[in-house]
Order: C-alpha cells, then sequence, then structure tokens
C-alpha cells in the first residue's frame, strides 16, 4: 500500500515537474506557386503546437480546413481534390528537437535540428533533419523553421493539365510563439 | 447581326466563367447556422464519436452557446472545450466569464488539447 502511494506520489510530482510551451495560434504556410502563374498557397493561423521543454519534444496540429487560398476555388479544389479533408481532416508533427536544452537559449535565434514525422493525407513520412530556428521571448519561445514536402510522398496527385502551375515540391513555412503554460 | 450574337455569348460565356474562377469566399456571417448548440454538448459529441462527428459537423456553420474561460487577441475558448477563432481583433468589451453565443465554422477537432476548433466566428449576442 506504501509503495503505491509513493508510486503515486512520485507520478504527481513527475507531472508537475513537466514544463510545457504551448500556442493555439501558430502559423503554418505552404506554397506551391510556379513563377508567372497565379499563386498557389495558402495559410493556416490556428496550428496548436507544444513543446515538452524537459525533453525538447514537440507536437502540432493542424486542421487542414483551416487552410485558407486568396482564391475561393482554389480553396475548394484543395479540400475536395487534393487534401480531401473530409477524410483526413488533420495534419500532425510528433518529433523531438536534437540536444535541446532550455537553459542555453537566448533572445538570439540558434538552429536546431528536428527530426520526427509528419502525417498528412494518410500519409506518414519521416523528416531527419528539419532545420529549425528557436529563440526566448519574453513570454515563451518562438520555433520557426521551413522546409520542402513532396506532394507525391504524401499520395497527393497533381493532375497533368495543372502541373505546368502547381508544383509538387511544396515549401512549408512555420512559425509558433509559444507560451509558459 | 450574326456577330453581335457571337460577341454577347461569348462577353456571358466570360462572365461566367470569370466569376467561377474568382467567385468569392464563403461568407459565415450571413449563412443560416445548421446546428445550434451548448459548447459543451458539442465537445463531447466530438469526444464520444469522433468520427460520426466529423461527418456531421465538418465545414458546417454551426451557433455554439457558452462561457469564455479564454481570451486573446482574435480568439477565444468557451468552456475550455471550444476554441473559436475571429477573423479581425476581438472587441474589447468581451471579457472572461460571460456568456456569449457564437456563429463559426467547424474544421475539426483538436486531439492535443481536446478541443472543437471553429473559424471565422462572429459574436452574435
Amino acid at each position: 500500500m506504501k509503495k503505491i502511494i509513493y508510486a503515486l506520489l512520485f507520478v504527481s510530482i513527475s507531472a508537475m515537474a513537466q514544463d510545457k510551451y504551448l500556442t493555439k495560434t501558430g502559423t503554418i504556410g505552404f506554397e506551391a506557386s510556379v513563377p508567372s502563374f497565379e499563386e498557389v498557397a495558402a495559410t493556416n493561423q490556428s496550428v496548436t503546437a507544444i513543446l515538452n521543454s524537459e525533453n525538447g519534444e514537440i507536437a502540432a496540429l493542424a486542421l487542414v480546413k483551416g487552410f485558407r487560398f486568396k482564391n475561393a476555388l482554389m480553396e475548394e479544389h484543395f479540400n475536395e481534390n487534393y487534401a480531401e479533408s473530409d477524410e483526413f481532416p488533420k495534419a500532425i508533427f510528433k518529433g523531438k528537437l536534437k540536444d535541446f536544452s532550455l537553459e542555453e537559449l537566448t533572445t538570439e535565434a540558434q538552429t536546431y535540428i528536428l527530426e520526427g514525422t509528419l502525417s498528412f493525407h494518410g500519409v506518414t513520412q519521416e523528416f531527419n533533419d528539419l532545420k529549425v530556428d528557436l529563440k526566448k521571448t519574453e513570454k515563451g519561445i518562438d520555433i520557426s523553421g521551413e522546409f520542402i514536402a513532396k506532394a507525391s510522398e504524401f499520395n497527393i496527385e497533381i493532375p497533368k493539365i495543372v502541373r505546368k502551375k502547381v508544383k509538387d515540391d511544396i515549401t512549408v513555412s512555420f512559425n509558433y510563439a509559444l507560451e509558459i503554460k | 447581326m450574326r456577330k453581335l450574337v457571337v460577341l454577347i455569348i461569348a462577353i456571358i460565356v466570360i462572365t461566367l466563367g470569370y466569376n467561377y474562377l474568382y467567385k468569392d469566399h464563403r461568407d459565415i456571417k450571413t449563412e443560416k447556422a445548421e446546428f445550434t448548440l451548448g459548447s459543451s454538448e458539442l465537445s463531447s459529441e466530438f469526444t464520444l464519436e469522433p468520427i460520426l462527428s466529423e461527418k456531421k459537423f465538418l465545414n458546417k456553420t454551426i451557433e455554439v452557446k457558452g462561457q469564455v474561460t479564454e481570451i486573446s487577441d482574435n480568439s477565444l475558448t468557451l468552456d475550455n472545450s471550444v476554441y473559436c477563432q475571429f477573423d479581425d481583433a476581438i472587441e474589447q468589451h468581451i471579457q472572461k466569464n460571460i456568456v456569449l453565443k457564437i456563429k463559426g465554422r467547424v474544421i475539426g477537432f483538436d486531439d492535443l488539447l481536446q478541443q472543437v476548433k471553429l473559424d471565422q466566428c462572429n459574436i452574435l449576442n
């Protein structure tokens, strides 16, 4: 009985010690534009991102329907034919920052390596050397970065007829202003 | 005469085509809500029946009622369970703890926070 109480106590203490940094208004943008054709780009400004400052683990979740395009028809096609957001409403990244330590962060941006998996459109892809910039802010930690994802690797086929106007290499950028919870 | 007809048809086709390609975004503010419910009711539907609820609510305009538990520049949370994002900054007089009726579009359920998310929200009361 005593052991159980100690175990419970230990669990609750370790749970309390976890420092979580969180945002609900993170931004993810992507662009697949081809020069001299109409811009193919969207932004999502309601991304949830959580960083566990104990071990550098990161989780981010974007609801696919939250991606907004300038062009309403493009948004409709994105949701219906490309991302199929009725069937796959979420994009989730789970990963870990390499050699992360909260004490080493400064107000100047430093580059860290992020490893993890991105699940989108029913496909999970590994990313092993994402470069992300971290810096300390008044309220918490800012994380930002950019990487290239291939639409074809996420099982998204760009029809021949628009292949000249939409790139397969999609530039994804993100920015999370995390605040301590 | 024939030329004129061809010209008119051409103009109509171009206008229709242009309106199709560059149509306006949905205006959630003027759309009629398909569902009206309380915030805890909405979130419990998503927790208990995630797949069914997605089918039922995704991309739909709904009205939710609840108490403000968190507020930021352009978003607020009702009863810690429904997150509402606004296109513009929220008016100053909106404070924590007041009860609001909000219309918005359901974009999905956030597993990390266990919250339903709405965007393009408007305050109704």
